[in-house]
């Protein structure tokens, strides 16, 4: 799959999510030159259902304490736009993850930095959450790997490191992993049939 | 009802002006309502600016409304003369910072609760962020000394439907209660708690870092009475410039009405201002800005000035207790004007830790720098 740049912006969704009208207006002026779509939604209510591909949102017209708050938190990029610094709205926000902010009073300059900086996290956030994915499987499929090295280790009386290489050539040869490899042995009670193509 | 009290004060101080010989020019005061509006706090400050050409703004009492101005005082190169109290966390060069910042309001009266009341404290404010911030700063301090926080219940602003809280306070009978509510929510929590304590036999202390005299009569002589309220003025701050100011606002406003923190703090704002242009012999914002750092001004409320590293004032943090008869009986006061940090970057949470739990020893500490008057 090829990476979407974080620095095409035209064709994209943004949703504001702001109040001041003023601040509304420089950044709908600057994105309509970026050639994104927009739409706008009142802080006031819960966030729509409606797919975005990032949302900005005014992070002083929400109050903290309330019941749909914490209901932006999701998988689209977050544009932080910061009045108030205490740290009682940066935690709040941190709850967030922002991937990107702006610091008012808005202009023109910025808003497209925000938006690269918010697309490429987002993206990285992506990618990472498959990397670790696949690390957590690996980790699951310990046991079942030390399983099968010990079961080859019993079924040809090999010593540890000897099983584990033949287990490695093994699934090399039939293009699989090891870990799967692995459940096919303790499946079939011993190495499977080597002229057997797995992929 | 703050903005009105702040107008009258800032006018007060413009008349002083433009009477005494000791300031060679006057000030013309340009009048703005943006009625708590907060969109309006912009285009009043354009108005003031672009139409009558103003150098300086005195005003804004909520955060949300200062935050309107900072944007055009900056772009515009004014200055703000901002007289509240707030929750810090903000330092704009734009901005003369004349209010308390937290460690001069909050910080010693979470100290005062600890070394005297309770380390466990149930926390009621209206949801803002006012009330955010203070409930922060008050969680922060009181777990460093391993106390806790029993509550922390909110109102929407206005709202004054209080049963449900003052209920949930009587049943759970906590040590203490700090209130960061404002306005009418204030008043009706305080009147319902106190009538509902008073029937329940209980006595449950109070503490604000915003009650002032003309809101102990909004509440009623009796619910308004014994609330512990942590400010750098009060009316009955003893003292020459003091006395005379009070004396001056009654004759000019009535026997019956009463000062205010904000109310004074928007005259300062104005005497500090006309102070620094006679020190810089010009109005021009830089030379302004430069000419009212450190120079000290003897106030209503005792020795000021503005600390150029942050645009913030020294003041003097005093704690006092609401009494009968709508005034303050000031308890405890600092020993010098504090040095305002905005950002409480100073705030050692470590001490307070230390100080929990062995009460002899704090005695001993506390009194290298607190000084206990009447």
């Amino acid at each position: 799959m090829t990476r979407p740049s974080p620095f095409s912006i035209r064709g994209r969704r943004a949703l504001m999510v702001m109040r001041d009208e003023r601040e509304i207006s420089i950044v709908r002026r600057q994105l309509g030159r970026l050639g994104m779509t927009i739409s706008e939604h009142d802080p006031a209510e819960p966030p729509p259902i409606r797919p975005s591909d990032v949302i900005l949102l005014d992070a002083d017209s929400i109050p903290i304490k309330s019941d749909h708050a914490t209901l932006w938190k999701g998988s689209v990029p977050i544009i932080a736009v910061i009045g108030t610094e205490t740290p009682s709205r940066l935690k709040w926000l941190l709850d967030l993850r922002p991937a990107s902010f702006l610091v008012k009073p808005l202009r023109s300059a910025g808003l497209y930095t925000a938006l690269v900086i918010a697309f490429d996290s987002a993206q990285r956030r992506v990618e990472q959450a498959a990397h670790i994915e696949k690390l957590e499987d690996r980790i699951r499929s310990r046991r079942v790997v030390f399983a099968a090295i010990l079961q080859v280790m019993r079924g040809h009386d090999m010593s540890e490191t000897e099983a584990f290489a033949l287990i490695r050539q093994t699934a090399m040869r039939h293009r699989t992993t090891i870990e799967v490899l692995s459940a096919q042995i303790l499946a079939a009670g011993g190495m499977p049939n080597r002229n057997t193509r797995t992929a | 009802m703050m903005a009105g009290e702040m107008r009258k004060s800032a006018l007060m101080a413009v008349d002083e002006i433009n009477q005494s010989d000791a300031f060679d020019f006057t000030f013309t005061p340009h009048l703005r309502n943006p009625g708590g509006i907060v969109a309006e706090y912009h285009t009043a400050c354009a108005d003031l600016i672009r139409e009558e050409h103003v150098g300086h703004i005195v005003g804004c009492y909520t955060s949300a409304s200062r935050k309107q101005v900072i944007p055009i005082v900056e772009r515009t190169e004014r200055l703000l003369w901002h007289p509240a109290r707030y929750e810090g966390f903000e330092s704009s060069d734009n901005v003369i910072y004349v209010g308390a910042a937290p460690n001069q309001h909050v910080v010693p009266l979470v100290r005062h609760m600890l070394d005297h009341i309770s380390a466990d404290v149930f926390c009621i404010g209206s949801n803002y962020i006012w009330t955010w911030e203070m409930n922060r700063v008050i969680r922060e301090i009181v777990t460093s000394a391993s106390g806790r926080i029993l509550a922390e219940r909110l109102l929407e602003l206005g709202e004054t439907a209080v049963d449900h809280i003052v209920t949930e306070v009587i049943d759970r009978r906590p040590p203490v209660v700090f209130n960061t509510l404002v306005g009418e929510s204030s008043y009706a929590f305080m009147r319902a708690l106190h009538a509902a304590a008073t029937r329940a036999g209980l006595s449950i202390p109070m503490l604000s870092c915003s009650l002032c005299e003309p809101e102990l009569k909004l509440i009623g002589s009796a619910a308004s009475v014994g609330c512990i309220t942590s400010s750098a003025y009060f009316e009955s701050i003893e003292g020459t410039e003091n006395r005379s100011f009070v004396a001056r606002w009654k004759a000019r406003h009535g026997e019956d009405s009463s000062l205010s923190v904000d109310g004074q703090s928007t005259y300062v704002c104005v005497m500090l201002l006309a102070r620094a242009i006679r020190r810089a012999g010009s109005a021009e914002v830089g030379a302004v800005r430069r000419a009212a750092a450190n120079h000290r001004y003897d106030s209503p409320q005792g020795p000021v000035w503005v600390d150029p590293d942050n645009n913030h004032c020294f003041l003097t943090p005093r704690l006092a207790r609401s009494m009968p008869g709508c005034q303050f009986s000031i308890f405890w006061e600092a020993d010098a004007p504090e040095r305002p940090d905005p950002y409480l970057s100073n705030l050692d949470l470590s001490a307070f830790g230390r100080r929990s739990g062995k009460s002899n020893d704090a005695v001993a500490k506390r009194s290298n720098h607190l000084r206990i008057v009447k």
